[in-house]
């Protein structure tokens, strides 16, 4: 059987955090969606089908993994499943040729070789299309992720399902510090061995499990409440980490974050609440900022896609930050913002609810910023701290990221411009 | 539109003056209280607006109206010459 992993054509709603990525390279529990679909299919190895400008990035991230390849579809059995589905741990997947639908998306499609080699087409959304027309559908109670506040909001239920497969390969409990101090069943916690905990630390597993992954480091007068993963390589600095959330690799994470994922390689050192909230990668979060995830008349939060304001139909829901964004000290992010990627946020006052990549928001309004050249140099820099170097393919990406958003940014640069004109002139 | 009036208007857009107002001796930090967030992107947009590569360095050195037009002058001179 062949795996054969694709992004939908409904990848635009996950932006920003889909603009730097496939959309099954998103992260809930302790995974990312792909890695959790190759789980669920006991599969070891998967075709791929993403978005052409980011297939040479998705390769240099995960190795040189089958992309785009069409030919790969001929020769076997193929299981094509969506890229934004979250399956559930052990959730039976065996069977005959079927077309598994979720509100009218495909969740994942069953195809023998030769039906398969019929259908063939040019692209791997025409071939679909043509098995759809062939196969007959199944409607099966599947989760998608529709939104980026789906991520989060499966988040508890993804961190319960991965402390199983932690918890399978743990051989001992490892020996604590008599000083950390574990509120509930201490078989609910799950350290690795090259992680490292420092005295006064409280773990709290009455609600759910806490998973340490390898040399993580979590120092002391920090907390952390279940069910959540601190990931590999990442330091917990005096944080107040609660329920639901999941940080890292490579994260330094402090102050409070409530049921919120923060991507690889991102800083939250300092002071400063994050809740229900998505955050990418290579973030900085600057002390004191703060992000509302509830608003003061317990209304259902909007949050802008694609332009327009979508109800989450949900009162709990935080920011949605693209990869490479800066927030200086002091910001404080509206309940349901989304910011772009490689922003540069500086605060003093609550901000707008959108702000497109590659722009700066200061003093009140939306600014062009430092341009292209000069921010991918500082985030040449930033990834150079972490031993990672900024590729060729990974500039382009940023280059068409930049291209693609400078409309939007220079619509919103001048009206703000022509309302600060209006304002300033003297009546 | 000459590049000392390409210039201006990009200067005049940035500080919402007119660009009739800016003169060779117009000083960005005495006279249009220019921060340093309004030197990283005036510089950035005079970048984009002449296909140019502004170190840092030489940005620094610019502190009037008219010395940012000679020094956009002389930078596309030698990038023109063949």
């Amino acid at each position: 059987m062949k795996l054969c992993i694709f992004e939908d054509e409904r990848y635009d709603l996950l932006y920003p955090l889909t603009l730097t990525r496939a959309t099954f390279e998103l992260r809930c529990g302790t995974m990312t969606l792909f890695e959790r679909i190759m789980r669920a299919f006991r599969s070891t190895d998967a075709a791929f089908f993403l978005r052409d400008y980011l297939a040479p990035v998705f390769k240099e991230r995960f190795g040189d993994l089958a992309v785009n390849d069409m030919s790969l579809l001929r020769s076997d059995e193929v299981v094509f499943a969506n890229g934004r589905w979250l399956p559930r741990a052990g959730q039976p997947l065996d069977g005959d040729e079927v077309v598994a639908t979720s509100k009218g998306d495909v969740v994942y499609l069953r195809a023998k070789r030769d039906t398969v080699r019929k259908a063939l087409s040019e692209s791997v959304e025409k071939t679909i299309d043509n098995l759809r027309s062939e196969l007959s559908s199944e409607e099966v109670d599947a989760r998608m992720i529709e939104y980026p506040w789906d991520l989060v909001k499966y988040n508890h239920e993804a961190l319960e399902e991965d402390f199983d497969l932690y918890r399978s390969k743990r051989k001992d409990m490892v020996t604590l510090d008599e000083r950390v101090a574990v509120v509930g069943e201490k078989d609910m916690v799950y350290i690795s061995d090259t992680a490292r905990l420092h005295p006064f630390v409280v773990l709290d597993v009455s609600a759910g499990p806490i998973i340490i992954d390898d040399r993580a480091r979590v120092y002391p007068f920090s907390r952390l409440e279940g069910p959540c993963y601190i990931g590999r390589d990442t330091w917990v600095v005096r944080g107040n980490i609660r329920e639901d959330t999941s940080i890292g690799p490579v994260c330094r994470v402090g102050g409070e974050v409530e049921a919120s994922i923060i991507g690889g390689y991102s800083n939250k050192y300092h002071t400063g609440f994050l809740g229900h909230a998505y955050v990418g990668e290579w973030v900085n979060i600057g002390a004191l900022t703060t992000n509302s995830d509830l608003k003061n008349d317990y209304s259902t939060v909007d949050v802008y896609v694609k332009g327009k304001l979508v109800d989450t139909g949900d009162i709990k829901v935080g920011g949605f930050i693209g990869d490479h964004t800066k927030f200086g000290i002091g910001c404080l992010l509206n309940t349901g913002a989304v910011v772009g990627v490689a922003c540069v946020i500086l605060g003093g006052e609550v901000l707008p609810k959108y702000i497109p990549s590659f722009c700066w928001y200061a003093g009140g309004r939306y600014r062009r910023g430092a341009g292209l050249r000069r921010t991918v140099e500082a985030e040449r820099r930033v990834m150079s701290r972490r031993g990672i170097a900024m590729s060729d393919s990974y500039v382009k990406m940023l280059e068409r990221i930049y291209q693609d958003s400078r409309e939007e940014r220079e619509t919103l640069i001048k009206k703000a411009e022509r309302k600060s004109a209006t304002e300033e002139r003297p009546s | 539109m000459s590049i000392e009036e390409r210039v201006k208007r990009i200067i005049a857009e940035h500080f919402g003056v007119s660009a009739d107002s800016l003169r060779e001796e117009t000083s960005f930090v005495g006279d249009l209280m220019a921060e340093s967030i309004d030197t990283v992107e005036l510089v950035a947009t005079f970048e984009e607006e002449f296909g140019l590569e502004i170190p840092d360095e030489e940005a620094e050195r610019n502190q009037t109206v008219g010395q940012v037009i000679d020094y956009i002058k002389a930078k596309l001179a030698k990038r023109d010459i063949p």
